[in-house]
């Protein structure tokens, strides 16, 4: 054991007092990278936002499974606690928090070493994994900026990563709480803010920035675990001169393209490529200063992660008019394809269409419609790209289109299992009027209005990854008004489940082969966040953040 | 060209226009308007000074407005700066300041002697001029009643087969006087939950004549029918007009038997055979019954 390590351990042990010496070790050493290199997520740990790098959300765990999950029961409850009092407290805003309701837990928390570890926009908590107590609170400053949502942390050694609404890269002692250092990472008076869960791979801390209110471009950075200083900086939309600068009409435009890397990606290591989906392009709703493809907006990228530079694009919405960035999550797949064993990643897009790509050259190979109502495309074009159809941008006496700006589905992760071949997604199919409110020939920010008009049959779709073809869809709720809830968290177990919502207020088990619900808990509120699960004590968990409350199930003893 | 007659035009236009758009924010915060809803909370917040904004605007506008545009988003060679970082990030003036004092002659932007007090105006201006880019909620709706209003009425009458339930000269009496244009476009797509414009305190979607109903067939026999509250997997949860009472039954598969029906399912079938052209002149048509 280097002395380094060993004074990590040390570290870690003063407030892990009740695990052996030996497995702390060893999680130490997996979390300063063995473990990570894997493509499974380990039982006894989710040690990033995914759980592994692949995206599949998919767990080996079956001690919980289709039989006994009847038998799913209330381990504990975490309600935030957003007080100051006892916190540890960071920032550079005024004493006063911001006013505003309270946030909904969005991050999928990290568990490792029996402690769980997640954020809110200007908090982040550490609570025993056992008991659902918390360890330690720490509650940022917050200068403003959009308070929308946190994806969560990121964990590499003992140092905890995370990013604030006000663009600071933050790093904490993971066992203390205590702040290390901040960076700012972008300019809140240009209306950038800050939502990414930062992704380790290697030595690299990985990091998007977020904004569309202003036509700003949108990057993604490597940073240095140690100083948090600058490695590598990945613009999402080319400069003069660049690859991809034809999709633009001129230089102005595409270094105000948006573009904006919301969410975490993912990671083969075998390829050493990261997989990430862009945000959508600026301005948002109106393409009349933007002629062209826009690159590399709304599109799959890979980048090798020690340099930066990108290897392969897809772009799933050529010209994005309607809001729908490309950052789903790019999941990761192994399997058969056509007779033969391939390397995919797939995407559940928010512009209504399921993707598969080969990963390890971007080589499009499938492209299906996910909802019934899209009709804003031409179609489908050679490329296998939705084809953009200019009647239906925003207009000025309003354009009827659906999905509506937030999308057939959204940021919350999907989830995918091995077994099924199953590719599982929360979809929503809404209506909206967009009009064209700013006619200048150099329109700015979104530079149209949105009017819903109202949703018509939301659904939980398990889609065969070979064909894009849904093998199973089952509806969510109705309400007075219609469909309710639609994008969702899921988890998928080798235990044949697959955890989610049902638009209803319910956190639900079901079948992942039939999509029968099996298991059900009235949270009153939709899940929020992720589901995870790990193996503690010789108990599997299951942890999901519904609103402001976190909640852990395990089976009846 | 200071004062020449199509300046002095463009200048009283952008003037109004921006009244136009402070006075719908000063009303929206009056309203008691909830900025962090919908998604949308800013960094920026509105200009303080007008009086500061108005002035700036003047000098901007004379000074700047023939390189940049009169609304700064560019003009003949200048640059947008309304999307400058510079301009951005500037402090009350400070950096802009710096900026003009200097000017960029190798790029044909020559240096500006301005006073300290009318630096801050221009920035002010700049500064507003990004908020109102950046704050999508004080957007405003343009004039969106251009169809053919007898392509609507046939439209009603015909393809729409809006007749078969409605009625012009019945429920649909006045209806042009009722609704804005812009809501009563979003109504006649899908009339759910309650009617814009109505006084008293809000009220439950399920009470609405436009909810969704279900008949909830129990194993004695008899039914309920009401608004639906919530329907899930799991249970069912409706309005029972006969008792005002909300009632619920928990579901196991089908059991209780559950039926749906939507008074406005014609209204959802057709959200998928609108052309944007026929809802544009139904608007034009119905605008009219007034």
């Amino acid at each position: 054991m280097s002395t380094q390590a060993a004074q990590r351990t040390r570290r870690v042990q003063g407030t892990r007092r009740k695990a052996p010496d030996g497995v702390l070790l060893l999680c130490v050493l997996c979390l300063a990278g063995v473990q990570l290199t894997r493509a499974q997520i380990p039982t006894d740990a989710w040690p990033t936002y995914h759980g592994d790098y692949t995206g599949r959300r998919y767990s080996t765990l079956k001690q919980i499974n289709t039989s006994n999950v009847k038998n799913l029961t209330l381990a504990w409850v975490y309600r935030l606690n957003l007080s100051r009092t006892g916190a540890i407290v960071g920032g550079e805003g005024p004493d006063t928090p911001p006013s505003g309701g309270t946030p909904a837990i969005k991050s999928t928390p990290l568990m490792i070493n029996g402690n769980l570890y997640f954020s809110v926009p200007d908090h982040v908590w550490s609570i025993d994994a056992r008991t659902g107590r918390e360890l330690w609170h720490f509650a940022w400053k917050t200068r403003g900026g959009d308070h929308i949502g946190n994806r969560g942390v990121g964990i590499l050694d003992n140092w905890l990563y995370f990013l604030t609404p006000d663009n600071f890269f933050v790093s904490l002692d993971a066992a203390t709480g205590k702040e290390r250092w901040h960076h700012e990472i972008a300019s809140m008076k240009r209306e950038y803010f800050s939502t990414n869960a930062p992704m380790i791979v290697g030595r690299q801390v990985i990091i998007g920035v977020g904004g569309d209110a202003l036509d700003i471009p949108g990057y993604l950075e490597s940073r240095d675990p140690e100083s948090g200083n600058l490695v590598w900086r990945w613009n999402t939309t080319p400069r003069a001169g660049e690859p991809g600068a034809a999709s633009w009409p001129n230089e102005d435009a595409m270094a105000h393209g948006g573009g904006m890397p919301w969410i975490p990606g993912t990671y083969d290591p075998e390829l050493n490529l990261y997989y990430l989906g862009t945000g959508n392009p600026q301005p948002v709703l109106t393409g009349r200063s933007r002629e062209g493809d826009n690159l590399y907006t709304c599109t799959i990228v890979a980048l090798n992660p020690n340099t930066g530079k990108m290897v392969w694009h897809y772009q799933v919405t050529p010209h994005d008019t309607h809001d729908w960035d490309a950052a789903q999550t790019p999941i990761l797949i192994d399997g058969d394809f056509n007779g033969r064993p391939r390397k995919m990643v797939a995407q559940a897009s928010r512009n209504g269409h399921y993707f598969l790509l080969d990963r390890a050259t971007g080589e499009h190979l499938v492209t299906k419609p996910m909802i019934d109502s899209i009709n804003w495309t031409k179609g489908i074009n050679a490329k296998g790209q939705p084809a953009h159809s200019p009647a239906k941008d925003a207009s000025v006496p309003g354009t009827l289109v659906s999905p509506d700006t937030s999308g057939a589905t959204n940021w919350p992760p999907p989830s995918f299992s091995p077994d099924t071949g199953l590719l599982y997604v929360g979809t929503r199919q809404a209506y909206s009027v967009m009009y064209l409110t700013d006619t200048d020939e150099r329109p700015q920010g979104w530079a149209a209005a949105e009017r819903g008009v109202g949703v018509v049959g939301n659904a939980l779709k398990a889609i065969d990854y070979r064909t894009g073809n849904v093998k199973w869809s089952r509806s969510l709720a109705l309400g007075p008004t219609g469909s309710q809830g639609g994008p969702m968290g899921l988890l998928s177990t080798a235990g044949g489940l697959l955890f989610g919502n049902d638009g209803g207020g319910n956190f639900v088990a079901y079948d992942a082969a039939t999509g029968k619900p099996l298991w059900h808990a009235g949270l009153g509120t939709n899940t929020s966040n992720g589901p995870q699960t790990y193996v503690l004590d010789g108990r599997q968990h299951i942890v999901v953040g519904a609103g402001d409350t976190l909640y852990a199930f395990v089976l009846q003893p | 060209m200071p004062g020449s007659p199509q300046r002095a035009t463009r200048r009283t236009h952008g003037i109004i226009l921006f009244f136009v758009s402070f006075v719908t924010f000063v009303s929206f915060v009056a309203a008691g308007g909830d900025l962090r809803a919908g998604g949308q909370q800013q960094a920026l917040t509105a200009p303080a000074d007008t009086a500061a904004v108005e002035s700036g605007r003047e000098l901007f506008v004379n000074q700047c407005g023939f390189c940049h545009g009169p609304n700064a988003r560019g003009g003949s060679g200048g640059p947008d700066l309304t999307r400058s970082q510079m301009v951005q990030e500037d402090e009350n003036g400070r950096q802009l300041g710096e900026f003009l004092h200097v000017g960029r002659p190798d790029r044909g932007m020559p240096r500006f002697d301005l006073a300290e007090a009318q630096v801050k105006d221009v920035a002010a201006f700049l500064h507003a001029a990004i908020y109102l880019n950046s704050n999508r909620r004080l957007y405003k709706i343009l004039d969106i009643v251009v169809g053919d209003p007898k392509a609507g009425e046939a439209y009603f009458k015909g393809a729409g087969k809006c007749a078969s339930c409605h009625s012009t000269t019945g429920d649909l009496k006045g209806i042009g006087a009722k609704y804005e244009p812009v809501a009563l476009q979003g109504r006649f797509l899908l009339p759910r939950g309650r009617p814009p414009g109505q006084s008293g305190p809000p009220t439950p979607a399920y009470l609405e004549k436009t909810a969704i109903q279900a008949t909830v067939t129990l194993p004695s026999g008899g039914s309920v029918t009401g608004g639906i509250v919530r329907l899930t997997d799991f249970e069912v949860t409706i309005y029972d007009k006969g008792t005002g009472r909300i009632r619920s039954w928990l579901r196991n598969g089908d059991a209780p038997k559950v039926t749906m029906t939507d008074p406005l399912q014609a209204h959802v079938d057709q959200l998928a055979k609108w052309t944007d052209d026929d809802m544009h002149n139904m608007t034009a048509y119905l605008v009219n019954l007034k």
